[in-house]
């Protein structure tokens, strides 16, 4: 019962997921920078470190398709893509979560304009009902893999969840990571069991839970209501799985869905998402240092998006500098106008200043966060700030 | 090799509901009656969109997602998920529609075919989209015409000749590969039955005409399909491992002429003798190569 340290790069974290979760059914392409994902599972079957089905794919969409279909069959699958991977798994998306299937996917960041790193191929699947969880780093993302299992397949939420990672700058890097012993995660995650067995004997009895499953014969919104109601069941889910993980492991990331960063007696905050939230504790530390009152907030639940806890957030600084490493163009950054629209309702609701960062990688440097975070805390001393939108 | 089994032989019980949404002398339905009987209580059913889950509500396990394109994807997940439950009884079958196999499913068939999935997949040909209203599919055969394809000063019907998928398929080097057609029933059924005794992938291409589409009457409907075979149209064989080739049906020579199937079939009115000529000759040469190979190697 002795958890072991291995140096490895994120992909090779991901990986890991795989094994320990004990999956049945994996499924993948392979696409730049998650190639390394599937070479890595590749060896570990071949070497016997894995005992699973596993099917190298013609493509992405056949991949999450038929990952969609094991998992209903009721055996615990995987598989795991990037950028424009992520845009060809689109459609079926929508199946599995409109199914309330639980199955877990990882994704390596890649931009969908560009081959380097950012989150618009994630935020492309923002309304596909899937919950989406970002790592920081090689640990947080093999812990995030076993508890997005735990997550999903709870009975208050079954729906598909994804783990993510900043393709690149987390699947190449090597960097240290304890790999928990296999009885205990096997001991926080027992056996899927699928909702609905597909086996032959069913006959029509499984024929019409499969109907009432698409909704058939219920209010023609009820799908969407169903994953809107499990979507918010998650929010106190993964809370919940983050605790006893912590627990068990002693690693938890925040509450679950943000973790705050030196944000006590603060004016300001700074929100980032990924690996700029690791540069970020760096510029944050040298701003306190200074005496300067900013803070870090980083989103590690992106769907459901935790809206309750920067409504918490919201009366007790003055301003807050969002970074997105994402745009949906015609409005804007996506965190920023989730967070925006979140706090309204808080009569005592800070500044809020956008920052485009990181987008098709472009470097975003520690000096860059000291700027944006200095930026933010002169918007919070009540002084005039333009831009209020800012492309780094 | 398949045998013809009589139609006496068939289970009593019905796997097909009896208030389905098809159209008056839709051949599809019969065909996915026949597999339901053959197959059975072991069947698990992948659909996808086409005409299928309208008729095809068959008292078997389904699971029915909106990726017309998935139907190899998605029969082989439900094939692999079934090998680690150790419930290789279960029969993955899909009753897909030309468009799912032809066209949009194909790079799936391809990939399911060349892993060589545990799978049987039927295809019920009728040669267009025909659940969104009879576009042209790459099955269709050429000159016909479709609501993509319409008659008019700059337009003779379908430009392309027809997709060979039967061929492209056994091309994979599966253990079962066949053309099957609803009017020919035993033949059908002794295919399913042989197919169903095998592990690997398993498709059955079955003509199955749509008389709405095809603008035909519907009780004219068994009688084209017949005629297609009588002509050399639709050959019925089989070909075993991609390697053996059989003609498990030989229509009566001389073969009945193109021109006489295609009179009774509203899409093709329009067709010129030269046209009809051209659709002949095709269809001559294709049909002497497969008596050629008859028995021996496929290619």
């Amino acid at each position: 019962m002795v958890d072991k340290f291995e140096v490895m790069v994120g992909n090779k974290a991901v990986a890991y997921v795989a094994k320990l979760a004990r999956v049945k059914f994996i499924s993948a392409f392979p696409i730049t920078p998650q190639t390394t994902i599937v070479q890595y599972i590749s060896d570990m079957i071949a070497n016997g470190e894995i005992d699973s089905e596993y099917v190298t794919t013609e493509g992405e969409l056949t991949a999450q398709a038929s990952a969609l279909t094991a998992t209903a069959a009721g055996v615990r699958s995987f598989t795991a893509t990037a950028g424009p991977g992520v845009l060809y798994m689109h459609h079926p998306m929508h199946a599995t979560s409109n199914a309330r299937l639980p199955l877990v996917m990882a994704i390596m960041h890649r931009g969908v304009k560009g081959m380097q790193p950012d989150h618009t191929d994630m935020m492309s699947q923002r309304d596909t009902s899937w919950i989406m969880l970002e790592c920081e780093n090689s640990q947080e993302i093999l812990d995030t893999g076993i508890m997005a299992y735990k997550i999903a397949e709870d009975e208050r939420v079954r729906l598909p969840a994804i783990f993510a990672g900043d393709g690149y700058i987390l699947s190449y890097t090597d960097e240290p990571v304890e790999i928990p012993d296999q009885a205990k995660i096997d001991a926080f995650l027992p056996p899927y069991k699928t909702t609905y067995p597909l086996l032959p004997e069913q006959g029509p009895d499984n024929r019409r839970a499969q109907m009432a499953l698409w909704g058939f014969g219920m209010d023609e919104q009820a799908r969407w209501k169903i994953q809107q109601d499990a979507m918010e069941a998650a929010k106190k889910v993964i809370k919940e799985v983050n605790t006893e993980y912590k627990k068990l492991f002693g690693r938890g990331y925040g509450n679950g869905l943000i973790e705050e960063y030196k944000t006590k007696d603060v004016d300001a905050v700074l929100v980032a998402m990924g690996t700029i939230a690791s540069t970020a504790r760096t510029a944050i530390d040298k701003l306190q240092a200074d005496g300067k009152k900013v803070g870090l907030v980083r989103l590690k639940a992106f769907k459901p998006f935790p809206a309750e806890e920067f409504q918490k957030i919201a009366p007790k600084v003055k301003a807050m500098g969002i970074i997105d490493r994402n745009i949906s163009c015609g409005s804007g950054g996506i965190c920023f106008s989730e967070i925006r629209s979140s706090i309204y309702d808080v009569e005592e609701r800070p500044k809020t200043l956008e920052f485009y960062a990181g987008l098709n990688g472009k470097e975003v440097r520690v000096q860059d966060l000291i700027k944006m975070g200095e930026k933010t805390l002169k918007a919070a001393s009540g002084a005039k700030v333009t831009p209020l939108v800012e492309w780094v | 090799m398949s045998k013809p089994v009589p139609l006496v032989k068939l289970d009593e019980k019905e796997y097909i509901e009896s208030a389905n949404q098809a159209c008056q002398g839709c051949t599809g339905a019969t065909v996915a009656r026949i597999v339901g009987k053959v197959l059975g209580g072991q069947m698990v059913r992948q659909e996808v969109a086409c005409c299928g889950p309208a008729f095809g509500n068959l008292y078997q396990p389904s699971i029915y997602a909106e990726i017309f394109e998935g139907a190899g994807a998605m029969m082989t997940g439900l094939s692999r998920a079934f090998k680690r439950m150790d419930r290789d009884d279960a029969i993955v079958t899909g009753i897909i529609g030309d468009g799912g196999t032809f066209d949009i499913g194909f790079q799936g068939l391809s990939g399911a075919a060349e892993r060589n999935e545990n799978v049987l997949w039927v295809c019920y040909d009728n040669e267009a989209y025909m659940n969104t209203g009879g576009q042209r599919s790459s099955a269709t055969t050429k000159y016909a015409q479709t609501t993509t394809t319409p008659i008019g000063e700059f337009s003779r019907g379908k430009k392309e000749r027809r997709k060979n998928v039967a061929a492209l398929v056994a091309m994979h080097h599966v253990p079962y590969m066949a053309t099957a057609s609803v009017a020919y029933p035993e033949d059908l059924i002794g295919k399913l039955e042989y197919a169903k005794k095998l592990k690997g992938f398993r498709f059955i291409l079955v003509s199955a005409p749509c008389p709405t589409g095809w603008r035909t009457e519907p009780q004219y409907a068994v009688k084209v399909a017949k005629d297609m075979v009588l002509s050399g149209m639709w050959p019925l064989y089989e070909v075993i491992d991609g390697e053996k080739l059989k003609l498990t049906f030989k229509p009566k020579e001389p073969l009945k002429p193109v021109k006489d199937v295609l009179k009774i079939q509203g899409r093709f009115r329009h067709v010129t003798d030269d046209e009809v000529k051209e659709l002949q000759d095709e269809v001559s040469a294709y049909w002497k190569r497969l008596v050629e190979k008859d028995g021996g190697p496929f290619f």
